[in-house]
């Protein structure tokens, strides 16, 4: 899990971030910690600031999800599935998924308050880049 | 009648499982209103007396979101559903289901939440995951149960204190009976109390809670509860304790105390080994007990739980071997 973590680290380090996490140009929230996009995510907060914000995921085991989930949640799979498990009987359930980056740029252009990664290259002028992994 | 309600149940088990919107462990999604799952278990305990068999715990439960601002979760469950005992032959059971949790939440904003109706008190790691198959072992720590009411029947305001980082409080109050008194480990009238939480970092975390509570035959109780948990997916250490003091209606007061540490540690991502010493006194009862527990977990999915323990009683009559099987889905 370290590891996955410092693979990611060191990869951003030497070849610049490869994923990005937007939210719409129309939203004022300009930057966003990594403990609150981990709360956030992990559906312990709903807001940063007066900002009401939507997670958005990518379903399935996609390369940037796995990346995500080590570098920015810093939760492995097997820790992930106890947590929502153990949330399932809390009657709270995980982000809304998505089935590509395309549907996550679109959602986030389209819904405000809407977070999520895309790869860095796929961002333009219609969206504001909060972090960056 | 056991026979019928179990092959329901078996039948709406299948019928999930085979569901799109289905996953083992997280429930059956019908839309974003409703999510339904539930979960059960059943138990072996062979100690010098007997030896017996329980199908305990059967529940179901749905939650949703009404709306951004408000959402619900009702759960039902019947305890002891179905019993035997090997030793005598006896065979009994309760299939009436009882109001576990019904409640509704009105998010105001990260540091102001109203939560109402009947829920599980929020007090402590043990209190909140009562469940069977989330715990890691089969018995619970005798302070969960005995000193305190598990379930309210009122208001909890909770949130994030505002300017701290990581710590939450739940405020919390019934001025009522409970919702369903056949299904409470300390029927009360009056139970109001404040618990704190802190996340130190992803591993630790720690908290505490003070509350009084009156019970239905007029014992006025306080206590002051304190925990502390670390947890890195290999390790997990957790101890907690509680102090109370309780008057009774004869005009007599005494102490009660008790505490656990356990600590667990995964050999593979499944199968791990658990060690938990106990300590229990409640002068007024004159019930004192250490107990060591020495238990194997393994779950070849998460949701699914098998584990044995063999508990060691200071009380020499009361060593026992328990044995489980539970499943959330």
């Amino acid at each position: 899990m370290k590891a996955i973590a410092l693979f990611f680290i060191l990869v951003s380090a030497v070849f610049g971030a490869q994923y990005s996490m937007v939210i719409s140009k129309k939203v004022p929230l300009t930057l966003i910690s990594v403990e609150q996009i981990r709360d956030i995510y992990l559906q312990k907060r709903r807001s940063v600031g007066d900002q009401k914000i939507i997670p958005l995921n990518l379903v399935g085991q996609e390369p940037s999800r796995i990346a995500f989930e080590s570098a920015v949640i810093g939760m492995g799979r097997d820790r992930l599935n106890a947590y929502w498990v153990k949330q399932h009987f809390q009657g709270i359930t995980p982000p809304i998924t998505q089935p590509s980056h395309e549907s996550i740029k679109a959602f986030v252009q389209n819904v405000e308050g809407a977070i999520g990664y895309i790869p860095s290259s796929m961002v333009d002028n219609s969206l504001k880049v909060i972090y960056e992994f | 009648m056991t026979i019928r309600l179990l092959s329901l149940f078996s039948i709406a088990l299948l019928s999930f499982a085979h569901a799109d919107n289905y996953e083992l462990g997280h429930g059956y999604k019908v839309n974003d209103t409703i999510n339904v799952g539930g979960y059960f278990s059943t138990e072996f305990e062979s100690n010098r007396q007997n030896e017996s068999f329980t199908l305990d715990d059967v529940a179901v439960m749905a939650y949703g979101e009404i709306n951004p601002m408000f959402s619900y979760l009702a759960e039902a469950e019947a305890v002891g559903f179905y019993h035997k005992n090997f030793t005598d032959g006896t065979e009994v059971g309760d299939q009436k289901f009882h109001i576990e949790r019904l409640y509704g939440d009105m998010w105001m904003s990260d540091d102001f939440n109203i939560r109402f109706g009947k829920m599980i008190t929020p007090i402590g790691y043990w209190n909140m995951e009562p469940i069977n198959v989330l715990r890691d072992t089969t018995s619970n720590p005798l302070y969960s149960k005995l000193l305190f009411p598990k379930f309210l029947t009122g208001i909890d305001i909770n949130g994030y204190i505002p300017k701290t980082e990581g710590m939450r409080y739940h405020l919390f109050g019934q001025n009522n009976r409970d919702l369903d008194e056949e299904y409470i480990n300390i029927p009360n009238t009056h139970f109001f109390g404040l618990s704190v939480e802190k996340e130190l970092s992803m591993d630790w975390h720690s908290g505490g809670s003070i509350g009084e509570f009156i019970t239905k035959t007029s014992q006025r109780t306080r206590f002051f509860e304190a925990n502390l948990k670390y947890d890195d997916n290999q390790w997990q250490i957790m101890t907690e304790a509680l102090i109370s003091k309780s008057e009774y209606a004869d005009g007599q007061d005494d102490y009660a105390l008790s505490g656990y540490a356990q600590a667990m540690y995964h050999f593979t991502p499944e199968q791990a080994l658990i060690g938990r010493y106990e300590y229990f006194n409640d002068h007024h009862t004159d019930y004192k007990d250490n107990i060591a527990i020495l238990g194997y977990s393994y779950r070849p999915l998460y949701p699914v739980s098998l584990k044995g323990e063999y508990q060691w009683h200071s009380l020499h009559d009361e060593n026992r071997a328990l044995f489980s099987l539970s499943v959330l889905f």
